[in-house]
């Protein structure tokens, strides 16, 4: 999406851009938090009017007091309210009655102090809602934006960071400033600053659509603790991270909150706890989800310098052959390729380089090297068209000129349409080399790992906006049918033959099969469908069938049947003798196959999910699972299906039948559409299906549907 | 000691410690949305009041008083 247009507003822009600030709750007393807020802005260069709101005061730092943000003259914007959290609502009250459009809470003690605190954040969002006013916070460090129209520092955060293209969003104050910390040192610059701590007002999903559309901006990223709307977040960073304007997001999600898995009792539901259903669901929300700060803006600094890549094609420069071999395991690991160069590559390095010199990729212009090697090496590789981005290795030799090679690089970069990143490795040898590239806005890693690692996050990226985008396409399916079914139930698990009924009515490819209620029937059905079958006890007292010797398997005739059913009943009713057993399902026997899992949850916050995963017994054991929004496109299924490790049995590893890949997508598909169809469906469990080759095509096995009231 | 006898000294305290003028201090005002004070000195109130009448007060409970009117209800308990 364009910047606004000129003239466009948008209801944060009071936040970001106001032109008069009043300061709430101030107090004269340096280092605390009413009085630094006050200082920051009047210090920071703000280009609006500040006014303090200090109660029985004549000025704060001789600027002139009111005692009542009502009583100001003139027209403000915004309100940054640091009285106790008691007083908090008067003060805003009186915002509203000002027509002041946004305010900043800094003030802690509520939701997060307990019931009594909730309550009075409550009252607080009360408020905004009658009087329109956009609120961040409460118990909040603040907001800054750099922009040299504005240059608004109303945070208590030390000083003033430098400007620069990255906007940061967190939901933790403290972080704030020990990230404001690191980037000083790093001389990162940011757009835009924001702590909106408890969220009562504006959150995360706002924020974005105000900095999709901030020029300022060009990577966003955000500390997130609870996720309170994943759907929302979910759809309003895909908008953000794709199309024309799209802006990468890189995301740290911390709380993991394991309550939903532990209540869980489907295998769906155990493995998809918040933050295994996060990580999918953020992936294919083009959320590139990072795991510490560093590795955050290792990778945003990348975004933000550089342009993205064509590929993923990696040309490494050293002057030490064991940094470069370790970052070519490290860029492989990760995910990137090392090209071979083109012919007239390799003339080229030969001719600039020493005969000693390895012209292959990683290029090492041997320990003696000095920039014209570097400088030579460097622009052979960037005009070689098998290289997208380039990566420069240093280690300080006593005759290196380190200042001149990160000159020569400044150079070389300025003219480069492909991508640059440097390690120069050491510290104090090499500092101020890397201060030279970090002036010039080069890309600089301690450790070249740590480089691959960031490129390798920024392919992300690129793959992400090239994947192809769809919408679901509804199904055509009875659902009047699968309501019948559903209405009758009670909560709790729908016994199979219901389930299986369900399933059916979606399209997913279920046996022949018939609940009986006696061994003649079951014989007669046997009798029908051709031998061998199965015979599984239904109950709704009964999850696990195997636990209670429920089932029988491969019963080649009408006297193995008979045998079969009374074994049944007699060893159910020995170990569950509470169990109300509704008859025995038979079925046909299904060949063998690879073993897979369907599944489906209701997220807390994500609302319907997909899963999709190795299943029968090995689901638990490896985890090799894979989460996806429901209702799902077909593209979305297909990408479940790669992502998970099993994917390679599936096509078919060492000579194995490859399975009916594109079935299993169709199935996902129509699992995502039940569960969003239905909201009393909580968990869903097709667990296993065995996966056959395309010519046998799949066959569910076993299911379990798990209702709400 | 009546109870006007206690306003009149609960507002001397009041305006010698926030250092207000007599014509902000309200029954109804808020001593910290309305007079300005900071968190130590809802302390040094307390303190200056148990001076002022020679009384002991229970800390948290006379912390929680935040209103001038409130503060002198609670010191004419202690008084009478």
């Amino acid at each position: 999406m364009e910047p606004r247009a000129a003239g466009a507003t948008h209801p944060l822009d009071a936040v970001f851009s106001p032109r008069s600030v009043a300061v709430c709750g101030v107090t004269p007393t340096p280092d605390t938090v009413p009085y630094d807020i006050f200082h920051n802005i009047l210090t920071s260069g703000f280009q609006g009017t500040v006014y303090p709101i200090a109660p029985g005061k004549r000025s704060i730092c001789a600027v002139k007091a009111y005692r009542y943000v009502v009583d100001i003259p003139d027209d403000v914007d915004q309100a940054v309210i640091v009285f106790p959290a008691n007083v908090v609502e008067r003060a805003l009250q009186q915002c509203g009655q000002k027509g002041i459009k946004s305010v900043i809470v800094i003030s802690a003690g509520f939701r997060e102090v307990g019931p009594q605190g909730v309550a009075r954040e409550e009252r607080l969002k009360a408020i905004c809602r009658e009087y329109g006013m956009a609120m961040i916070g409460p118990n909040c460090l603040g907001v800054i934006n750099t922009d040299s129209a504005v240059m608004l520092n109303a945070s208590f955060a030390r000083k003033m960071p430098d400007a620069g293209r990255i906007a940061f969003l967190s939901q933790s104050g403290a972080l704030c400033t020990a990230v404001l910390d690191y980037a000083r040192e790093k001389a990162i610059g940011f757009s835009k600053f924001v702590s909106f701590g408890n969220k009562a007002g504006v959150t995360e999903i706002e924020l974005f659509d105000y900095l999709h559309h901030d020029p300022q901006t060009d990577v966003i990223l955000l500390y997130l603790e609870e996720l309170r709307d994943g759907r929302g977040l979910i759809e309003a960073a895909r908008r953000v991270t794709r199309g024309a304007g799209a802006k990468p997001i890189l995301a740290i999600k911390s709380g993991r909150t394991p309550q939903g898995a532990d209540a869980a009792s489907s295998h769906t539901g155990s493995l998809a706890g918040e933050d295994a259903v996060c990580d999918a669901v953020f992936r294919e929300a083009g959320i590139i989800r990072v795991t510490s700060i560093e590795q955050m803006f290792n990778s945003a600094v990348l975004l933000t310098y550089e342009p993205l890549p064509a590929g993923d094609r990696l040309a490494i420069v050293t002057n030490a052959g064991g940094p470069g071999v370790m970052a070519t395991d490290a860029a492989v690991r990760m995910g990137l390729s090392i090209p071979r160069f083109e012919p007239a590559t390799t003339a080229r390095l030969r001719d600039a380089l020493p005969a000693a010199a390895n012209v292959k990729n990683p290029v090492d212009v041997i320990g003696d090297a000095r920039s014209d090697r570097y400088n030579a090496a460097l622009e052979a590789v960037l005009d070689d068209p098998n290289v997208d981005q380039a990566l420069v290795i240093l280690t300080p030799q006593s005759m290196t000129d380190i200042d001149a090679i990160a000159r020569g690089i400044c150079d070389v970069h300025e003219g480069a349409a492909k991508p640059i990143a440097c390690s120069f490795m050491g510290a104090a040898d090499v500092g101020s080399g890397i201060r030279l590239l970090q002036d010039a806005r080069i890309p600089h890693y301690i450790l070249p790992e740590w480089a691959c690692d960031a490129m390798a996050d920024v392919q992300r990226v690129r793959r992400w906006r090239e994947q192809p985008v769809a919408r679901p396409a509804p199904i055509a399916v009875d659902r009047e049918a699968v309501a019948a079914i559903l209405d009758r139930a009670p909560a709790g698990y729908l016994n199979e033959d219901q389930a299986l009924a369900v399933l059916g009515v979606y399209g997913l490819p279920v046996p022949s099969c018939r609940l009986c209620a006696s061994a003649d029937e079951a014989v007669a059905f046997a009798d029908q469908i051709g031998y061998p079958v199965v015979l599984r006890v239904v109950s709704p007292e009964i999850v696990h069938k195997s636990e209670v010797k429920g089932m029988a398997l491969d019963l080649r005739s009408a006297d193995a049947v008979r045998e079969a059913y009374a074994r049944i009943l007699r060893h159910v009713g020995q170990i569950a003798p509470e169990a109300r057993i509704v008859g025995l399902l038979v079925r046909g026997m299904i060949p063998q196959g690879y073993e897979i899992i369907l599944g489906a949850k209701r997220d807390p916050s994500f609302g319907p999910t997909v899963m999709f995963g190795l299943g029968g017994i090995y689901v638990e054991l490896f985890k090799d699972v894979t989460f996806g929004l429901a209702p799902l496109d077909e593209h979305t299924a297909a990408r479940m299906v790669q992502q998970v490790t099993a994917y390679h049995l599936l096509e078919g590893a060492r000579g194995g039948a490859c399975a009916d890949l594109e079935g299993i997508s169709q199935s996902l598909v129509r699992v995502g559409q039940l569960i969003s169809d239905f909201d009393r469906i909580v968990e869903l469990d097709v667990n296993p299906m065995i996966a056959g080759p395309a010519a046998v095509g799949n066959m569910v096995a076993d299911v379990r549907i798990r209702l709400s009231e | 000691m009546d109870k006007a006898e206690v306003e009149r000294r609960v507002r001397k305290v009041i305006r010698h410690v926030l250092g207000v003028s007599d014509d902000m201090i309200l029954p109804e005002s808020h001593f910290v949305f309305d007079l300005g004070a900071e968190s130590t000195q809802s302390v040094e109130l307390v303190a200056a009041f148990e001076a002022e009448f020679g009384i002991e007060m229970d800390d948290e409970a006379a912390l929680s008083v935040d209103t001038v009117g409130g503060a002198v209800d609670f010191i004419a308990k202690y008084v009478s």
